[in-house]
């Protein structure tokens, strides 16, 4: 959607999580998503005949299952209503929040629920993903979601204490707010004493990405609601309002590691960031938002890309980290959830920060609520090849 | 048709992709697997808003998206055909050597099919409603495949679609001439049967409170009636929800229940039961209970919802009464005991009688019921029902119901001929002054005034029971 050209106002009316963790045998793929369902239901005070649309997200080859729109029916409640499925990669979350908000927008659904899952036990993520390289380059070269070339390039940039260090920080930073989070799937109750034995005893799995750094592996689910003002302003005491949302896909697969010194690659995330903050006139983007919700997929990344994400230069993204800037309580609080590190059912991972970034606003997040007030909130998604999605939410329908 | 391109020097990538993976069936779709293997019995669950009886059982109705984990319902080893493929090749992934039989199998008391191979018979002679009877595998394989196929049915049952004519049957069921019955009966024509409607399928407890729905209710509602001047009531078992029901157990506790609060009432049950109902559902439910009376109901007709002042439609409903289906409930009940009240919608289906009644095997006298203002069927009109009333066989009796602000009209026309009344709430929920009624039993009390204005007296069960021809108690 070209930017303010928006038909209608849209309010995220209601959120529904599952509990996220690494095995749900007790219940099947739809059981575990109408749990989410029910609670987004519950929580906005509606019923299923109220939604107009369902806007289904999950990666369809890593359960294996074919056409999981239509299997999954039983626990969506798209039975009989307009349902679209969505596919994009690790931004399948976020890309389901941008067309639930443009489906509202445009004026042609009222209320419209978007539901990312993934059920990550039941299939072969790796299988999935290997799929999406070109075979005449050998398929081998791509399995999987895990590379070092952060690691590499912030220790190129900063010395190899000083990257290791942070990146440490700022897992630990993350573990330390999942345990605020009683659905986050992964918290260890790590302290900062630990960094150095951490650096030393976790195993590596590329290069310097060490398992600690990594995200998890989950399942999960979420659901969101969107409606139109007049409806979000009726059915909900505190709707959070979509300001603006952009979607950058620009380079890839391999350029990740084709990175040259000499030829830097200008990454999506900052591409994001740029134009977005211009086209809502945002100068100073660290000291506009209250809080973000980013897709972290591993301590490294999300270390590197802080600098893209708020237009920083030099090594400020590092003395956030550093300075415990990003806790619940400092100048700009990253993922009070516990984020992509903590929990990742793949699918649901980029809608869980909307979700929570939204839940923020709403001062609805228990005991991971940052203790100042949240107007304005960021929620990114990430995923292959190399997409980003940035989504503002806000309190007021002020700007 | 060779396709006509430059091939030389085009690469191609041969490749193989291995997908492992899990499916986490559930504790429901556990549950499933693991009493079929250990127990040998099919468990569906049940939506209690809906009424549906889901196979594979499920933890959400996906309709009415209530939990219905824990609802489960035993559904026996028995269903029909409801559609079928061949399989006529061989493959290393089927289970059988081609060719096999792959059929949609709908279990009784079930709403939803599912497809398991079907055994015992070749390709050619399957049928759709054929009956069919799960046979359980030897050894487990903890899949669907613990039930090893489906094969026709040998076990005894009441099978509508299938009945052998009745040989017997008329002989077995015609009363046997009584000296004085005539006299008697002629004796009794100032006596009128008032019957209560209690409930029906559709009316609702928002529309009128008193519509009972437990079988305590019905006890209750029941014996109001009686108590007012009824002989008879008319019973649609419902759940607690308000919804129409098959389920035989809960059929059999509404009428326990109303036999146990006043046992001398004739209580009359309803063969529609309500709407959507498979012809097994409407008759094995009679045949169960077994009650002294039952409708029976003589053609296919719209059965609508409308708004009758806009003529808008709400529901659009066809309720089927096929010649199989009148011919074999009326079969059913004749040879259970259970004497068919006939429901007679328009002459059509009274002609639809008179045509099957050449079989021979409905029992003397005939009684039947002819129905007003059904969306669907005639509105209430006395010539109309004068040429009902000369239609019907000599010796039989007649009955009348009309629902809504027909009801009154055509029971006191009923009255005025020589017939009998129903009232009740499964036709009207008013008292003629428009008020709400406080119950079935304040109709009987209205019904009761008319027969009296008119020289009539409201008949004791016992009589009622002489008069239709019902074994004495």
């Amino acid at each position: 959607m070209a930017h303010r050209k928006k038909n209608k106002n849209v309010g995220i009316i209601g959120i529904g999580q599952t509990k996220y963790s690494s095995h749900r045998e007790d219940v099947n793929q739809p059981e575990m998503i109408h749990e989410a369902v029910k609670a987004a239901l519950e929580d906005a005070g509606i019923t299923m005949n109220d939604i107009d649309c369902v806007v289904h997200g999950n990666m369809e080859l890593f359960e294996m299952v074919h056409q999981p729109d239509l299997w999954h029916v039983i626990g969506t409640g798209a039975y009989g209503k307009n349902c679209i499925r969505i596919t994009t990669g690790g931004t399948v979350g976020a890309t389901i929040a941008c067309a639930a908000d443009n489906f509202v927008a445009s004026g042609m659904y009222d209320i419209v629920m978007a539901i990312g899952f993934q059920k990550l036990q039941e299939g072969h993520t790796t299988g999935g993903i290997t799929n999406m390289a070109d075979p005449l380059w050998f398929r081998n070269l791509q399995t999987g979601a895990l590379t070092g070339s952060k690691a590499y390039d912030v220790i190129r940039e900063f010395g190899e204490e000083r990257g290791k260090r942070a990146s440490l920080m700022y897992r630990i930073i993350m573990d330390k707010h999942a345990c605020l989070n009683s659905l986050a799937h992964r918290a260890f109750g790590l302290e900062f004493e630990q960094i150095d034995e951490l650096i030393r005893t976790s195993p590596k799995l590329v290069g310097d990405l060490k398992l600690i750094d990594m995200c998890s592996q989950s399942d999960g689910a979420c659901a969101v609601i969107f409606a139109e003002e007049k409806k979000a302003k009726k059915i909900s005491k505190k709707p959070v309002w979509i300001r603006d949302h952009i979607t950058i896909h620009r380079e890839e697969t391999f350029n990740i590691f084709g990175y040259d010194e000499k030829f830097p690659v200008q990454t999506t995330m900052r591409v994001a960031a740029e134009n977005l903050y211009k086209r809502n006139g945002i100068g100073k983007p660290l000291e506009y938002f209250d809080v973000f919700e980013m897709y972290d997929p591993a301590s490294w990344w999300a270390l590197d890309w802080l600098r893209d994400f708020f237009l920083l230069k030099g090594d400020e993204h590092l003395r956030l980290v550093e300075n415990k800037d990003i806790m619940i309580g400092g100048k700009m609080p990253i993922n009070p959830s516990g984020g992509v590190i903590a929990s990742n059912p793949i699918s649901a991972t980029a809608l869980i920060r909307v979700a929570e970034a939204a839940l923020q606003i709403r001062g609805d997040a228990g005991k991971h609520q940052i203790p100042s007030p949240v107007r304005h909130a960021l929620a990114s998604g990430f995923g292959g090849t190399m997409w980003t999605v940035l989504m503002m939410l806000e309190k007021e329908l002020n700007w | 048709m060779s396709l006509d391109y430059d091939r030389k020097d085009c690469f191609v990538v041969n490749g193989k992709l291995a997908l492992p993976y899990s499916y986490f069936a559930g504790r429901v779709g556990s549950k499933f697997i693991t009493t079929i293997r250990d127990q040998k019995k099919i468990m569906g669950v049940k939506c209690d808003k809906c009424n549906k009886v889901f196979i594979p059982p499920r933890q959400t109705c996906e309709r009415c998206l209530e939990d219905i984990r824990n609802n489960w319902v035993e559904l026996g080893n028995i269903g029909e055909v409801v559609n079928f493929t061949v399989v006529r090749y061989n493959d290393g992934h089927l289970p059988r050597k081609a060719p096999y039989i792959l059929a949609l199998i709908k279990l009784d008391g079930a709403d939803t099919p599912f497809a398991h191979i079907l055994d015992g018979l070749k390709p050619e002679q399957v049928e759709i409603g054929m009956k069919v009877e799960a046979v359980f595998a030897d050894e487990t394989t903890n899949t669907i495949l613990d039930i090893d196929h489906f094969a026709p049915s040998k076990t005894k049952k009441v099978q509508v679609s299938e009945r052998a004519p009745a040989e017997k049957a008329p002989a077995a069921a015609k009363i046997e001439p009584q000296p004085g019955l005539d006299e008697r009966r002629k004796a009794m024509s100032r006596k009128v049967i008032i019957t209560a409607a209690l409930a029906g399928a559709a009316t609702m407890k928002n529309q009128n409170p008193a519509v009972p729905y437990s079988p305590q209710e019905f006890a209750e509602e029941a014996y109001k009636c009686y108590k007012a001047g009824a002989a008879m009531v008319h019973v649609h078992a419902r759940e607690d929800g308000g919804m129409a029901t098959h389920d035989h157990a809960r059929i059999k506790a509404t009428y326990d229940a109303i036999r146990g609060k006043c046992p001398e009432l004739i209580v009359n049950m309803s063969s529609a039961v309500g709407m959507g109902k498979t012809a097994e559902q409407r008759i094995s439910q009679i045949i169960h209970v077994k009650p002294e009376m039952a409708s029976l109901n003589t053609n296919t007709m719209n059965f609508s919802l409308l708004d009758r002042k806009t003529g808008k439609i709400f529901i659009d409903f066809v309720f089927e009464n096929t010649f199989t289906m009148l011919q074999n409930f009326g079969k059913a009940m004749e040879e259970n005991g259970v004497k068919p009240e006939i429901e007679v919608y328009d002459m059509g289906g009274l002609d639809n009688t008179m045509l099957i009644m050449k079989q021979g095997f409905f029992s003397e006298p005939m009684n039947f019921n002819f129905v007003w203002g059904v969306a669907g069927g005639q509105a209430f009109r006395p010539d109309a029902f004068l040429c009902l009333k000369n239609a019907i066989p000599a010796g039989a009796n007649f009955t009348t119901c009309g629902v809504g602000n027909d009801q009154f009209p055509a029971v006191t026309m009923s009255c005025l001929v020589g017939g009998h009344m129903r009232v009740g709430l499964e036709d009207n929920i008013r008292i003629p002054n428009g008020e709400m009624a406080k119950g079935s039993y304040e109709q009987v009390e209205w019904a009761v005034r008319i027969a009296e204005c008119q020289g009539r007296e409201p008949a004791t069960p016992d009589e009622a029971r002489e008069i239709m021809g019902l074994k004495k108690r």
